[in-house]
């Protein structure tokens, strides 16, 4: 590319007048600038890769993709481990070099690509790359992930984010209009006393995790530790005790978040209560007779009920899912699966509906909104969608439709002045 | 390289010929590497043989394992596959025994097929678990060599199972193996010969069923006693009022229905095709024809409450046959939870629907009679019958039976596997015979005339190897990639279609050479794949794919594209190591030998050419690892929801595309000349063996679709090994030879 653009360069003068103009970002163009950023890169992902095993994931994220810089230790089950392991070594994260890139290719579009038919493939290429960046970006700002869970005959109108969790209180004095005050992680998070006028009491944070060991304490056991104060609800009729434990951020990682709360009318105290979210939905907690209030545990405050649960965080959805049927179904004489598919009407507003199966490698897409099959217990009937929105979904795709025409223009006037050379140099077999 | 001979020599001819007609003996014609060959596939098959058993008809019977319709000589093969790690057996005086011998003797005549061969041992501690030493009793044993031992392989196999799989050393690998393999050769031995109800004396006096059970001595087989307990239901059914606990007759259905029911459990494969009214197209055991199979595991029997069962069974017996259908379909539907009812719709269904004994039960005893009698022509007869019965009820899903069968027996990989090795030979001696022939200043023809031959042979071989990948996708009506084993396959094609074209252009001999050594490589690793048992658990290479791969659009374009990727990174990698080879000899000999300067005068042209190929070749890598991975992405973004997620493989084959980017940068940059370039293609070597297998080793992602260890030590060696030669590519010797070059 360089040696055609020095020869290049005096016939066409644009090129020399954009490098001219724009002479402070010649520096940032260099290729070898790009070099080391694409090298780096290497490391970033592998190591990143690597440490899927020990973090997870998402932990794999947040260290290292969604970072200017990640620090890593030599795992310590390798060879040499156990000395190489004390080394604190920083990696360049994905913000830091996927920005850099983008500068990069940006600096290079601008004062050392030609813009001329002959080297349109090249500029798509790069063009398509900046947007697959760009969009990646996006995608990892504004992506949300959600899930649904929805038994067969029933339906449902919100999701429940995977991670996040909300303090709701539910008024259900009059079960024809049921109210709602949810408080999100955020502010629970700030600790502190929590005011708000659609709350007849004030709350008292006094301790939130994000996980927890909880067991079930004998009866006539005194409560010690964290729960020591909790003098109402489940905490106290089925004697919780809970520990606190690290975020798991591995895929298959459960994490219990947990609240313990006092609340005030004034300054007269209600009593202390313990909450738990259950990871897979707070619907899950009535499987355990013991603890299955911890879905609605009740409290009566100047003549009114409340109930109070904390909870995967909530979105409700102007729409509703009905489950018809679950089927999976597996190959004969097999444990390989080769149909999972709930069969479905979405309820729009207005009265409308329509059926749709959701199966493998067929979402249902709605209002901004896609529900994928995520699990399923068809002995149990029930299903659980993946529910995803991603404003930005689309760049991918025009990104590969622009690297790949690039690509198809640059190769084949390289494959054609190939074949052209050496044809004649061919022998006959 | 561009000389013209027009006096091509008549020996030269000869010679060429020769080569080429054996590449086509090793890749098509019947030669003892395969069973069969070209020709079988167009002749079509023997006329059955009255004087012995019709073993190549009983081949093609069609049964059901692993969820695919396939002639049995395929479950035999994939069986010892998994056995013995060989397509054969071999008999006490160490004979081999084709596969479809070997398994008709266990399915018909287990006293002498437990005296056969059948199992690979040969871990030094597994062996002297069983008081055998490796130099003494050799690596391969019998059955009857394993029974007395069968219960401390089964305690120490359970002993092993309990410890965490990444912490299992070598002897609990080899145990668990073990294990396995002693229940798979016992279950395929029940499968057709169903085990005895094991009935002391007291509890049949008690039962009452004497009189129903098999007799030996009056009863021509089992099919006596299938006979008599479809009576005994047809008459139960007549009074459902009987069903009851305490009522002698239900008490010996009972019986039957569990002592049939335990039979699915030691039955390998689905022998009895499906039923005509069937839309479902079930096949079915044994067991299951009589009976139908259980609703749940056995054990949740213990759950029922027998009063509500006996009432429940009671009530649907009643019902006419066509209601009790689809309330029993009902049931299955709506009550998924309720162990009583759901063991009831089993055994409602067992004595009111089974009316009839399959006549295919009856085929199979005869078999096994006339097998035993040695009556070759009831034995050949029943044969046909079972075929056409098993073939005209399975319709369609029979269709690639016969094909399949021929295919196995010719075994295309291997043919070209053995094809490749004499291709990189001829290739090897061109070589050497243009070394020579320049070193004298002579033009060269031998080695020309080898380059081509080389060339002519790659197309035949490569024609072998098209034939292999497009047979199995016919058998399996998918794509060529479907799983890590194919996806081997699929990556030695790639590299040498691209190799045939490159020499196409430029007859070096390198293309031909790297072009079959990575063919060679990469049929070899499918080997070893297709005996990994944990990656390929029933020995058959062509498994169902699961629910989210099943999609033959994506898969013929993502995963084919992808492989490609792989194929052509990993040939650019070799031509690099070819630059290194060449360099290495010219700087032992170069300034050694007399002839020196005359060979380095070739350097320069033939590193230019390696340099233009590995460039050219890495363009095709960037190419399609960049399309597939991003065809990844957008699959991804279909049945998961995000167009990357970081999972482990999506972030290897990012790798490769990084990689490549970097090549091709840093050779338009000008950073890199020759050396480098052929420095970073082999390490485009490591980056794709850990993105193929490397990754898989990790076990986290949901990629896991081929989860493996055992190839751990060998990519560690692999990539060792690269990084060997490119080290040598950096040796200070190599930098310059100035005395040498100024005297050239």
């Amino acid at each position: 590319m360089s040696k055609d653009t020095k020869s290049k360069k005096r016939k066409k003068g644009s090129l020399g007048e954009r490098r001219k103009k724009f002479a402070w970002l010649v520096p940032l163009a260099s290729i070898n600038l790009t070099l080391t950023l694409l090298s780096l890169s290497m490391i970033l992902v592998f190591v990143a890769t690597l440490e899927q095993v020990r973090i997870g994931i998402r932990g794999a994220l947040a260290e290292y993709f969604e970072s200017m810089f990640g620090i890593w230790y030599y795992p310590e089950q390798f060879w040499g481990g156990e000395f190489l392991n004390a080394i604190p070594i920083p990696i360049p994260g994905g913000y830091l070099l996927g920005g850099l890139l983008i500068i990069n290719l940006t600096a290079a579009y601008i004062t050392r690509f030609q813009w001329t038919g002959k080297k349109m493939g090249i500029q798509l290429i790069h063009l398509g790359i900046i947007m697959l960046l760009v969009g990646q970006l996006a995608t990892q700002a504004m992506q949300e992930e959600s899930r649904m869970q929805i038994n067969k005959g029933e339906s449902s109108n919100y999701i429940e984010r995977f991670h996040g969790v909300e303090l709701a209180f539910s008024d259900v004095t009059d079960p024809e209009t049921q109210r709602v005050v949810t408080i999100p992680q955020e502010i629970i998070e700030e600790g502190g006393t929590i005011r708000t006028a659609d709350l007849p009491f004030k709350i008292q944070v006094k301790h939130f995790g994000v996980n927890c060991d909880f067991t079930v304490s004998p009866e006539g056991s005194t409560p010690a530790g964290l729960v020591k104060d909790v003098n109402r609800g489940v905490g106290q009729t089925a004697n919780l005790s809970i520990s606190e434990k690290e975020e798991d951020f591995s895929s298959e990682g459960l994490n219990f978040g947990y609240l313990i709360f006092e609340l005030f009318d004034g300054t007269n105290s209600l009593g202390t209560w313990l909450t738990l979210a259950h990871p897979g939905g707070n619907h899950w907690w009535k499987e355990s007779p013991k603890l299955s209030d911890l879905a609605f545990q009740p409290i009566r405050h100047e003549g009114k009920l409340w109930g109070v649960t904390l909870r995967s965080e909530r979105e409700y959805l102007p729409y509703s899912i009905e489950l018809l049927d679950v089927e999976n179904e597996f190959y004969q004489g097999t444990e390989i699966p080769f149909n999972f598919e709930s069969d479905i009407v979405l309820n729009l507003e207005g009265n409308q509906s329509r059926r749709a199966l959701v199966y493998m490698n067929t979402p249902l897409r709605h209002g901004g909104k896609t529900f994928y099959q995520y699990q399923m217990n068809a002995a149990a009937n029930y299903t659980v969608f993946q529910v995803i929105r991603n404003p930005s979904w689309l760049v991918p795709y025009i990104a590969c439709v622009l690297v790949s025409i690039g690509l198809l223009w640059q190769f084949s006037f390289h494959l054609i002045r190939f074949l052209r050379k050496n044809s004649n140099s061919a022998q006959p077999a | 390289m561009n000389e013209e001979n027009p006096k091509k020599s008549v020996k030269g001819k000869i010679v060429l010929w020769a080569l080429v007609l054996l590449g086509v003996y090793f890749a098509f014609l019947p030669n003892r590497f395969a069973s069969s060959s070209i020709l079988d596939f167009a002749k079509g098959e023997p006329a059955p043989p009255t004087d012995s058993f019709d073993l190549e008809g009983f081949s093609r019977i069609p049964v059901l394992r692993g969820g695919r319709v396939k002639p049995i000589d395929s479950v035999a093969r994939n069986a010892l596959l998994v056995l013995r790690n060989k397509r054969t057996a071999l008999d006490e005086a160490g004979n081999k025994i084709p596969a479809i011998n070997w398994f008709a003797e266990v399915l018909f005549n287990p006293e002498v097929g437990d005296k056969l061969k059948t199992f690979l041992i040969d871990h030094d501690q597994v062996l002297g678990l069983l008081g055998k030493k490796l130099s003494v009793d050799g690596k391969f044993f019998s059955y009857q060599d394993l029974e007395p031992h069968l219960s401390e392989i089964d305690a120490s196999a359970r002993e092993a199972g309990k410890v965490e799989q990444e912490k299992r050393d070598s002897f609990d690998q080899n145990i668990i193996e073990l294990y396995r393999s002693a229940l798979l050769y016992r279950k395929i031995k029940a499968t057709l010969s169903p085990p005895d109800p094991q009935l002391s004396p007291e509890m049949a006096e008690q039962l009452q069923v004497a009189d129903v059970l098999f007799d030996p001595e009056k009863d021509k087989d089992l099919t006596a006693e299938y006979v008599r307990f479809r009576e005994l239901t047809k008459e139960l059914s007549s009074r459902p009022e009987d069903i009851r606990m305490g009522s002698a007759d239900f008490a010996k259905v009972v019986f039957f229905l569990d002592h049939y029911s335990r039979m699915n459990i030691w039955s390998e494969f689905f022998a009895i095709p499906p039923e005509k009214s069937d839309p479902k197209k079930q096949w079915r055991s044994i067991g299951e024809s009589l009976v139908g199979k259980e609703p749940l595991d056995s054990k949740e029997k213990q759950k029922m409450d027998p009063s509500r069962f006996a009432s429940t069974l009671q009530e649907l017996v009643s019902m006419e046959p066509d209601a009790l259908a689809a309330r029993l379909l009902q049931i299955r539907e709506n009550q998924k939870m309720d162990p009583t009812v759901l063991f009831a719709s089993q055994y409602a269904e067992a004595i009111k629907l089974r009316r009839e004994v399959d006549p295919v039960l009856g085929l199979y005893e005869k078999l096994k009679a006339s097998y035993q009698d040695q009556d070759y022509s009831t034995f050949n007869q029943t044969v046909a019958e079972l075929r056409m019965v098993g073939t005209e009820r399975a319709g369609d899903d029979a269709s690639t039976l016969e094909f399949e069968k021929i295919y196995n027996g010719f075994e295309p990989f291997y043919r070209s596997s053995i094809a490749y090795v004499l291709i990189f030979l001829i290739a090897g001696v061109s070589w050497l015979a243009a070394t020579y022939s320049t070193t004298l200043g002579r033009k060269g023809e031998t080695a020309r005339l080898l380059r081509n031959a080389a060339y002519i042979l790659t197309a035949i071989v490569l024609l072998s190897h098209t034939f292999g990948l497009a047979g199995r996708m016919y058998i399996e009506g998918r794509p060529p990639v479907t799983n890590l084993y194919s996806s081997a396959l699929f990556i030695g094609w790639g590299a040498v279609l691209l190799c045939f074209f490159t020499e196409k252009y430029l007859r070096l001999g390198v293309a031909s050479a790297m072009g079959s050594l990575v063919g060679f490589g990469s049929l070899v690793i499918a080997h070893n794949l297709s005996l990994d048992s944990s990656l390929n658990p029933t020995g058959d290479t062509m498994e169902m794919m699961r629910a989210v791969l099943d999609s033959n659009f994506w898969l013929a374009t993502h995963v084919v594209i992808i492989t490609i990727g792989y194929s052509t990174t990993f040939l650019a990698g070799f031509l690099g190591i070819a630059y290194v080879c060449h360099k290495l000899v010219l700087s032992l000999f170069g300034g050694t030998t007399k002839y020196g300067s005359k060979l380095m005068g070739t350097q320069k042209d033939a590193q230019r050419i390696l340099g233009a190929m590995i460039y050219g070749i890495t363009c095709f890598s960037l190419f399609f690892s960049l399309v597939g991975t991003v065809l990844g992405g957008i699959w991804a973004d279909q049945s998961w929801g995000r167009f990357w997620g970081w999972d482990a493989k999506e972030n290897g084959a990012l790798l490769i595309v990084i990689w490549n980017a970097i090549l091709l940068h840093a050779r338009w940059s000008g950073t890199a000349k020759i050396r480098g370039i052929s420095a970073i293609a082999i390490f485009g070597n490591v980056v794709t063996a850990w993105s193929w297998f490397g990754t898989n080793m990790l076990g986290v992602g949901l990629h896991s679709y081929g989860f493996m260890d055992k190839a751990f030590n060998p990519l560690m060696y692999f990539i060792l090994s690269q990084l060997i030669f490119i080290g040598i590519a950096y040796l200070p010797s190599f930098k310059s030879k100035p005395t040498i070059e100024a005297s050239a």
